[in-house]
């Protein structure tokens, strides 16, 4: 097939360019240049100063280059580590536990048996809408050790008080539980929309076959959504990697630097410390980082056709 | 890799330098070196903003009427910016360049420096204005902190000296005289008798340092002894003997359980000091006030005096920190803003008055000629609460030297501090520890 296919791909466009080439219209361009430009000012210009910095240091008021001076830096900087570190965790407990959560909502929100699907789905999708600053804050208002509801509620059925933001542990915690709250229903719909393109005659057939709920679950369901969840592991891991808002709000990356992200790292680096050029180098082992772990993902996960 | 495989690999790369894009925010600012885009501009007709926060932004406005008695072409609009948003706010202003910046911007002795050293002309140099005439209207100390190396980068607002308000009626039930308490050790021995009788702390700290400014008290013992994070060589001091025995002070309070936990920032303090939950609160000058506003119906239970000392016959007096007003160095106008500065900071009458609104305490010497910081407070038990700080800036107090790496001393400091009171680990280690990160991220000397 990929023969055929390639081989008519490349016979058209090249009929096509022969006769279009000479004339040159500029419309096509004229009507990218607000995109490009735009991009070019708010993107490519940032990224590309951005690495400039990374390999400067601020010495009274003054850049100077410094190679890869701060790159180094970062490599032997504990609470650079601490920050990839409390990152990784994060990736590795809060990510999964979310997908699946969010696997289970979307085969709920799917199902026939549900009434007032509308309703559910609306009310998962809500948190996604509100804003990560204001939720921030009203999750630390919940879980405020002495006043906040969460542990009123717990006294009330005779529960212990839960130092929630004030104790490393739990303030991690805390966290995963904020992120929870905010992302599942996002990525439960990424994965309903895809499942509603699962043919219910899959279903039937398994169901001829004899296979039970499980084994349609595991058999017909997952496989079905696998390019979904490639999509929506891809973007938690990218969102997960930058997460600034919710430790920020929550618990400033503390206690002890328990919540301290690499966003969290960076913010303090750029805008407690001035130290832009650091930051930078920081923002760019961010985005391979990034990179890396997405390519992994699409390689292990992917397609492999 | 057929088509498909490249396509999506493109679309990773998109992804991935989005994510970089976001982040290089931070970076599209340069250093905003030497971008002195300001001038004086008419000295009597302008149109100038002020940035500040809180109490002293309600004082600023209450100011203007007067001030436009005598310079009435400048209109001068005050903001509350809020605490701490407003340091955020004057460092994105000063990285681009000064733009979006107002003229005049309160700034606390925690970030001056800083902001000196990383913006040079972010803020504009005072002498040319005239401020070298005031070199010694202020406290002692004062003018090296705002013109440490003759450029006059703010003048003096606020000078704060260490205090001990306490809660008089809680002491005498436990049988302690307050006022006789000589050391921090007899300190933690009353702490202890004051628990025992009423179950009250002896003070609280923020343990898990929610907020930046969780090492006060510990900054204050520091202070108390004459020493700090920096010398004024700007080397790392951080693990210093005078430290240690301050980590040391504050361990052997929180494991005897005399300490409560502030954390949750100005809301928790305030609904502690509502509740009653501590007997002491080592806050400096300033927050006398606070408490009055707080809990007004307490009137008489409670008294100030000066912090006891660190060591046997050691100082009592340290001053804690200062704010000042700065003119923006991309300000057009700064004659105008000067007049401002210098109307609100120079004039006794500006000073007494924001001192009988908000009880901020002067660093203006010539202010405290005003019968307010000489009459008997109703609140404070009938004492001069006045003359007690005033006592304490005449004392000679030395010149700290917050360097312009102040905000990552902080940082490292909360976190040994947290570590000492969540995990009970050792003060030497901890503050080694803190001294060494620091050393690697300033690029600064550790002397030991």
């Amino acid at each position: 097939v990929s023969v055929s296919d390639s081989a008519v791909a490349s016979r058209v466009p090249a009929a096509k360019a022969a006769r279009t080439a000479p004339r040159r219209r500029p419309a096509p361009y004229l009507f990218v240049l607000p995109a490009v430009l735009l991009f070019t000012a708010f993107k490519l210009y940032p990224i590309g100063r951005s690495f400039v910095l990374s390999l400067h240091r601020t010495v009274d008021g003054a850049e100077v280059f410094a190679g890869a001076a701060n790159y180094r830096r970062l490599l032997g900087d504990p609470l650079f580590w601490t920050a990839l570190g409390n990152s990784a965790t994060i990736l590795a407990v809060q990510v999964p536990l979310m997908l699946a959560l969010a696997t289970g909502l979307a085969v709920a929100l799917n199902s026939r048996l549900l009434r007032g699907r509308g309703l559910f789905r609306l009310g998962f999708f809500l948190p996604m809408v509100t804003g990560l600053v204001a939720y921030g804050i009203v999750f630390s208002v919940l879980l405020n050790q002495r006043y906040g509801l969460v542990n009123w509620l717990l006294e009330s059925i005779g529960g212990p008080e839960i130092p929630w933001l004030t104790d490393p542990l739990w303030a991690r915690v805390s966290l995963g539980l904020a992120l929870t709250w905010h992302y599942t229903g996002y990525n439960a719909m990424i994965l309903l929309a895809r499942l509603q393109t699962v043919p219910a005659e899959l279903y039937d057939a398994a169901a001829v076959d004899g296979a039970g709920a499980w084994r349609r679950f595991r058999h017909v369901t997952l496989p079905g959504l696998r390019p979904a969840l490639l999509l929506t592991l891809v973007l938690s891991t990218i969102g997960t990697l930058q997460i600034f808002d919710e430790p920020y709000v929550l618990t400033g990356g503390g206690p002890d630097n328990a919540t301290l992200t690499i966003g969290m790292y960076l913010y303090q680096n750029a805008f407690k410390y001035f130290d832009f050029g650091y930051a930078s180098a920081i923002a760019y082992v961010l985005a391979v980082l990034i990179a890396l772990l997405g390519l992994l993902q699409f390689r292990v996960l992917g397609d492999s056709s | 890799m057929d088509a498909i495989t490249r396509r999506r690999l493109l679309q990773l790369g998109g992804a991935a330098l989005g994510g970089a894009g976001a982040l290089a925010l931070t970076g599209c600012s340069g250093s905003g070196a030497g971008t002195s885009t300001g001038g004086a501009g008419d000295p009597a007709k302008a149109s100038i903003t002020v940035w500040s926060w809180q109490g002293p932004a309600a004082q600023l406005k209450a100011l203007i009427p007067e001030f436009n008695k005598a310079y009435p072409g400048i209109q001068v609009t005050v903001q509350d910016i809020g605490n701490p948003a407003i340091w955020d706010k004057i460092t994105t202003g000063l990285a681009a360049g000064g733009s979006g910046l107002a003229d005049v911007l309160h700034i606390g002795v925690d970030y001056l420096p800083g902001y000196v050293e990383k913006f040079p002309n972010g803020l504009a140099d005072l002498r040319p204005l005239g401020a070298e005439k005031y070199r010694d209207a202020f406290a002692q100390g004062m003018w090296q902190t705002v013109a440490p190396k003759g450029r006059v980068n703010a003048l003096p607002w606020e000078a704060n000296s260490a205090g001990f308000y306490y809660r008089a009626d809680l002491f005498e039930q436990a049988g302690v005289d307050a006022e006789g308490l000589q050391t921090w050790d007899e300190t933690i021995e009353a702490g202890r008798k004051v628990k025992e009788k009423t179950g009250k702390y002896l003070l609280g700290i923020d343990k898990p340092a929610s907020q930046p400014d969780a090492a006060n008290f510990f900054q204050m013992l520091l202070q108390l002894q004459g020493a700090f994070y920096f010398n004024h060589e700007g080397e790392i001091t951080l693990d210093s003997p005078e430290a240690l025995t301050a980590m040391t002070l504050i361990k052997r309070m929180n494991d005897a359980g005399l300490v409560s936990d502030l954390s949750g920032g100005w809301s928790a303090l305030e609904s502690s000091i509502k509740s009653g939950t501590a007997a002491v609160l080592p806050w400096p000058t300033w927050f006398g006030g606070i408490i009055e506003g707080l809990v007004p119906e307490e009137a008489g239970k409670w008294k100030v005096r000066l912090p006891p000392a660190v060591r046997r016959g050691g100082a009592t007096t340290a001053t804690v920190n200062s704010t000042h007003l700065a003119v923006a160095g991309s300000s057009k106008h700064q004659a105008a803003a000067w007049s401002f500065v210098e109307f609100a900071l120079t004039r006794p009458a500006s000073q007494v008055a924001i001192y009988r609104g908000k009880g901020i305490a002067p660093a203006l010497i010539a202010a405290y000629d005003d019968p307010v910081f000489h009459e008997p407070s109703a609140f404070f038990g009938g004492q001069k609460k006045g003359e007690i700080f005033l006592q304490a800036l005449k004392t000679p107090s030395p010149a700290f030297n917050y360097s312009a790496d102040y905000a990552r001393a902080l940082k490292a400091v909360t976190d040994a501090q947290t570590k000492v009171l969540l995990k009970g680990a050792d003060p030497a280690a901890v503050l080694r520890e803190a001294a060494d990160l620091l050393g690697s991220q300033t690029g600064r000397k550790v002397v030991r």
